[in-house]
């Protein structure tokens, strides 16, 4: 339960901030416009931030999958289906 | 089944799925913004042909080649192409928009910076495609 709490308020936030930011931004008054190479770039770099982050993460989750249940491990154990013998 | 615990894959999901609402929801966004055209904006034709630009300004003041832009106006494109397809770019200014016959593409912009800026066909169009620039002149508002 505290982690559909947690998640939906993760994702209510990721929800409103960009609606709120939305309401406040792309001024339309004569004189004063985007600057679409601002919006544009910084989209990409907060993006490029998520992929990189998101990346290692992953990548960093698989190196640690091979080596600590890789058979040499001094830790590895057979599971209860293996050790029985039967396949 | 297996009796762990299994909070970190819950988390694991969670987090994954946040980011990619918040990559979705902040494209979204940004391209919602982007799209806004200013009331005031200038309209410009431009078409596309092998091998040159050609622009249209509101007046009827027609430019090949170039386009003379003043600083902080804003300016929308009506983008088309007469032969084959183009993609009108303004690198400086983050303009990027495929020019397709018998299609009317909009983009707009405002220069906030004076000077001279290269304009060019970033679509592959036919035998002298590397050649196919043009200039942007912006100037000083009142100059």
């Amino acid at each position: 339960m505290k982690v559909i709490i947690g998640l939906g308020m993760v994702l209510g936030l990721l929800v409103i901030l960009p609606a709120v930011e939305h309401a406040f931004a792309a001024g339309s008054e004569v004189g004063e416009y985007l600057d679409r190479k601002v919006a544009i770039w910084g989209l990409f770099y907060r993006l490029m931030i998520i992929a990189f982050t998101v990346g290692t993460v992953v990548s960093g989750m698989i190196v640690w999958l091979v080596l600590r249940f890789r058979e040499s491990n001094p830790k590895a154990k057979p599971t209860p289906y293996e050790a029985s013998g039967d396949w | 089944m297996s009796g762990h615990s299994t909070w970190p894959e819950w988390v694991y999901v969670g987090v994954v799925i946040a980011l990619l609402c918040y990559v979705g929801a902040e494209a979204w966004n940004i391209e919602r913004i982007i799209e806004h055209v200013p009331e005031d904006a200038e309209l410009i034709k431009v078409t596309g042909q092998q091998w040159l630009w050609t622009f249209e300004h509101e007046d009827g003041t027609k430019e090949i080649g170039e386009l003379h832009l003043e600083k902080g106006k804003a300016y929308r494109f009506e983008i088309t192409s007469k032969d084959v397809i183009h993609s009108f770019n303004i690198h400086e200014y983050t303009v990027l928009l495929d020019a397709v016959p018998g299609k009317i593409n909009h983009v707009w912009f405002s220069p906030n910076v004076a000077g001279e800026f290269d304009i060019q066909c970033r679509e592959y169009c036919g035998l002298i495609h590397y050649n196919m620039r043009g200039t942007l002149f912006v100037a000083d508002t009142g100059a």
